[in-house]
């Protein structure tokens, strides 16, 4: 157990299971930069993984495939893939190429830096990307991307004070977040990512960098250290309560003093039914995406009763605001899944925010869950976000007080042979 | 070394769980990396499975690689204790294949009676899917497979039926309800809702049946060597071959029941097998004799998938619709020999043996038949080019796992596959008079024509599953005001809102587009401006 401060402790248990590796972010990585390509070095498993995971954009002549690594190649001692990559510029034209890791190759120690340096050109470079399960959570692999692309941010120059976002998100959500910094006074350099590999924002000593996702703290670290530059530590702009502290500080960075409680006070309002039926519901949220504390910071303000709140890893300074907003809820990294499960049926909590992997067993064991991974995928972000994000958790609740009474006695019967 | 995108089969992982996933009271751990777990998605997302399936994974992290230690023995006996299992399957995964640990060694540490853990540890990079799982089954039925007394009456096992077969429970169903109708008993259906007792008790039946040819035949090879039990490993699909394995069935069991002095069994009057018991069993036989079917016969087909329902399916397509066959091919090489041997005289040409969908998918393109049936892979080929495509065998796509009963064994399974051959391709009388005067009418609409070529295909898996409910989720904000003002008179807006608009997703474009113009008329705002449009979007949600 540590301690964070005074009041808050993170239960550190042994595992992260029923999630995803890295290669998972190619989904949507790769819809956002939209001049890339991503090739992933890895097996038949990788394959089966991203076809199940992402299956439907193959035939769209998808800007991913897997180099794969069959029998022959073990012995080799590093993987030859200028023929690969040939076909893929000649197929593709991407103006960037991000190599990824999996597991197969990082147990071989195969040399992904030299790897990737050897295959890239002046008008294609190829970077390397750590993507495996065997060291970070899927979510993270966005962070390797985002690392990966530091070196074709143009440096910014000293005394140019913009905000850099850092963060994949749509152009909407983007140009949300644009127009309420420039509202607020504050100049904007833009994303990191933006849709295109050719324009990324310039970043200096003087950029204020914005985390807008939980899972990115690798890259705003290494460019703090190699740029200079400052890293808002704020809450994350999710939630009325979110959104007001992020702007509020992200502001003061910029010498602007805003006072958003009216507004703040507006958002609740607005969501107030939603809150009402939140009040006092018990919430668990198993770790599966790593924006657990963000979300359950909003709903432990909303009022629920976050039962637990786990997350696959916890970053103590870059998590340190959404921890402090947290105290007195159970905060636990890398939860054992099968005390989740001991846990959850003598708490029988309301709501079970959950992997996709695990959230229809846990309705068949009678409780309502929402998945976690739809949070990734949808506006939740700042103040136009705000009605998305209650609505995501007030749904499942809703729509279940709407069906019929459900005998599982006769309703799951045969449904699963291999149920006991 | 090769770019692939997408493969036919599974790894070894997958087919290993696909057996322990049928079973009662069997677990497997993998030894391996986050994630690689994900394969427990398939089963709770396709197959809605209401209970934890009896997969767990056992971590491994750089970290303890470096440091030299291992969860497994933790992680067998949290398993133990939680789902208290009476076999758990150890399998590695490819990276960790790579490390040559001595799984049995660190099984043995967990403290787990040895009898109740069974390390498989397969080279996944020699062995997939389909091996995988015949293999582990196979090695289940001869660990627990006891000789014992035949029950009284004529009975069978159903080997082979495994978790996300190929229309599994209505095939299943299919064959019980004929087997009933014979008279005939089901001693144990393996691996699918089988217990380690009921393999125990598989030498207990009379015969056993094995109608996929990818899963199952070697057990029942093994049954017949060991305990000398007769196999039909013939395929009930269509309505000739249903009749020839009911024919054979009969046969067999009654070979067996003259040494025991059981009275044979008699084939029923054929109504028996219909489902009001009034009727002819399959409507096919008389369909196919109809001037509908007749339009037909020039249709040219191609099938490719394993090896089962690619042997069974041309032979239907060719004997029983009596339509052209074009070709035909199958990714599973191992099977290859057996697949040609079977369709000897049905092909042009030779058969086509690959697990690269791009040469499946140029082949179609190069043909252009008026039907394929395949995979969900030749199903997005063929969605491409406009060509018609049913999906007949794995892998296969959650709309390959409905509820209702759609078997594609036995006679109500030979109407199933007719009815789908006439709903996929363009009938005939249609199609004379699109090829005489073109298609006027039938433009796309101006929303479908924008539409980027991803979104053709909804769903098409897991996480798409999840896009598509987080899709309709924000569509469905359960406060936010109803349009309260539904006028259609066209609102102004201005370049820069418009540019916005844009950038909305085609398919809920027109949606948030009406939203934003009542939004704005509720306020009095008369143009649409970029201030009024984010307004709407602060208010309304998304």
């Amino acid at each position: 157990m540590m301690q964070v401060t005074d009041d808050i402790q993170i239960i550190k248990e042994d595992n992260v299971t029923h999630s995803f590796c890295g290669l998972a972010c190619v989904g949507w990585m790769y819809q956002k930069i939209k001049d890339s390509f991503f090739l992933i070095l890895g097996t038949h498993t990788c394959a089966h993984f991203l076809q199940n995971a992402l299956g439907m954009m193959i035939f769209a002549k998808p800007r991913f495939g897997i180099a794969l690594m069959e029998e022959g190649d073990l012995s080799k001692n590093e993987p030859t893939l200028e023929e690969i990559i040939s076909e893929i510029k000649a197929d593709h034209h991407p103006s960037v190429i991000f190599l990824l890791s999996s597991c197969t190759p990082e147990v071989m120690k195969v040399d992904f830096k030299g790897l990737a340096h050897h295959l890239s050109t002046a008008d294609v470079p190829v970077l390397f990307v750590p993507a495996s399960g065997l060291v970070y959570n899927f979510t993270q692999a966005e962070d390797s991307v985002l690392s990966a692309l530091v070196p074709f941010c143009p440096q910014a120059p000293a005394g140019e004070k913009k905000v850099v976002f850092l963060g994949s998100v749509n152009d909407v959500t983007a140009d949300d977040l644009r127009a309420e910094a420039e509202e607020l006074g504050i100049p904007v350099g833009g994303f990191l990512p933006e849709s295109r590999f050719d324009k990324m924002p310039a970043i200096g000593p003087d950029t204020v960098l914005a985390p807008i996702q939980p899972y990115l703290s690798r890259v705003a670290m290494k460019l703090s250290r190699e740029r200079g530059s400052s890293v808002l530590h704020s809450l994350f702009p999710f939630g009325p309560d979110g959104t007001r502290a992020f702007w509020e500080d992200l502001a003061r960075e910029f010498g602007i003093t805003v006072d958003l409680r009216e507004r703040e006070k507006a958002a609740w309002e607005k969501i107030r039914q939603q809150t009402d039926l939140l009040k006092g519901k018990k919430v668990f949220l198993t770790a599966d995406t790593m924006m657990e504390l963000p979300l359950g910071r909003f709903l432990h303000h909303a009022g629920a009763d976050v039962v637990e709140c786990s997350s696959a890893y916890i970053i103590k300074k870059f998590h340190a605001r959404e921890l402090e907003a947290l105290a007195g809820v159970r905060v636990v990294e890398q939860p054992n899944f099968h005390r989740q499960l001991e846990d959850v049926k003598r708490i029988k909590p309301d709501l079970i925010v959950t992997s996709l992997m695990t959230a229809n067993p846990f309705v068949g064991h009678g409780f309502v869950v929402k998945w976690s991974m739809e949070f990734l995928l949808m506006s939740i972000h700042s103040w136009s976000g705000v009605i998305n994000l209650a609505n995501l958790f007030v749904s499942p609740l809703q729509r279940r007080s709407n069906l019929p009474a459900f005998d599982e006695k006769v309703w799951l019967e045969g449904v699963m042979p291999s149920a006991e | 070394m090769r770019l692939a995108f997408w493969l036919y089969e599974g790894t070894a992982l997958h087919g290993i769980s696909r057996v322990t996933n049928s079973m009662k009271g069997v677990h497997t751990v993998y030894h391996a990396p986050q994630g690689d777990d994900y394969i427990t998605a398939t089963y709770t997302m396709l197959e809605r499975t209401p209970q934890f399936p009896g997969l767990s994974i056992s971590v491994v992290r750089g970290r303890d690689l470096a440091q030299g230690v291992s969860r497994l023995p933790t992680t067998l006996q949290q398993v133990d204790n939680h789902y208290h299992p009476e076999l758990t399957v150890i399998a590695p995964s490819c990276s960790t294949a790579l490390l040559q640990e001595d799984l049995n060694q660190l099984a043995a540490h967990s403290g787990v009676p040895e009898e109740r853990l069974m390390v498989y540890a397969l080279n996944p990079f020699r062995v997939s899917e389909i091996e995988a799982a015949d293999g582990l089954f196979t090695e289940l039925v001869k660990r627990y497979a006891a000789t014992q007394e035949k029950t009284a009456v004529p009975s069978v096992n159903i080997l082979g039926f495994t978790s996300l077969g190929f229309h599994l429970r209505a095939n299943l169903t299919s064959l019980t309800r004929m087997l009933q109708a014979l008279g005939v008993a089901v001693n144990v259906v393996a691996p699918w809702g089988s217990s380690i007792d009921d393999l125990r008790k598989l030498p207990a039946a009379w015969l056993n049946i094995a109608p996929y040819r990818e899963i199952g035949v070697n057990a029942a090879a093994y049954l017949e060597e060991t305990f000398a039990m007769p196999s039909l490993c013939d395929t009930p699909l269509g309505v000739e071959p249903t009749m020839a394995w009911l024919r054979s069935l009969i046969a067999k069991l009654n070979a067996m029941g003259a040494e025991r002095g059981v009275p044979p069994l008699v084939m029923p009057n054929l109504k028996a097998f219909s489902l009001d018991g009034l009727s002819a069993p399959s409507g096919v036989p008389w369909f196919a004799r109809t001037a509908d079917m007749e339009s037909f016969s020039n249709k040219r087909a191609f099938v490719f998938g394993d090896a089962t329902h690619t042997v069974s399916i041309v032979k239907f397509l060719h004997d029983e619709l009596g339509m052209q066959i074009i070709g035909a091919g199958t990714y599973l090489e191992q099977h290859a020999d057996w697949v040609r041997k079977e369709l000897a005289g049905y092909l042009p040409g030779a058969l086509m043996v690959t697990d690269r969908f791009q040469d499946v998918s140029q082949l179609i393109e190069d043909e252009m038949p008026d039907l394929v049936c395949g995979t969900q892979m030749e199903r997005h080929s063929c969605r491409k080019l406009d060509v018609p495509c049913m999906v007949v065998c794995p892998p296969t796509h959650i709309e390959n796992h409905l509820l209702g009963y759609y078997p594609f064994f036995g006679f109500a399974g030979a109407d199933v596959i007719a009815d789908r051959v006439y709903l996929s391709c363009k009938l005939g009388l249609e199609k004379h008079l699109i090829d005489f005067f073109g298609d006027a009418g039938l433009e796309y609409e101006e929303s479908v024509a924008e539409a980027p070529v991803v979104s053709v295909d909804q769903a098409a898996s897991v996480v798409d599953q999840a896009v598509d409910v987080a899709t309709s989720a924000s569509s469905a904000p359960t406060s936010s005001p109803a349009p309260v003002i539904a006028d259609d008179g066209e609102m102004k807006w201005t370049d820069d809102a418009e540019a916005m608009l844009k950038k909305v997703p085609f398919f809920v474009r027109k949606k948030v587009r009406k939203n934003t113009e009542n939004f704005a008329r509720g306020i009095g705002e008369p143009v649409i401006t970029l201030e009024v449009f984010r307004k709407a979007k602060e208010s309304l949600g998304g």
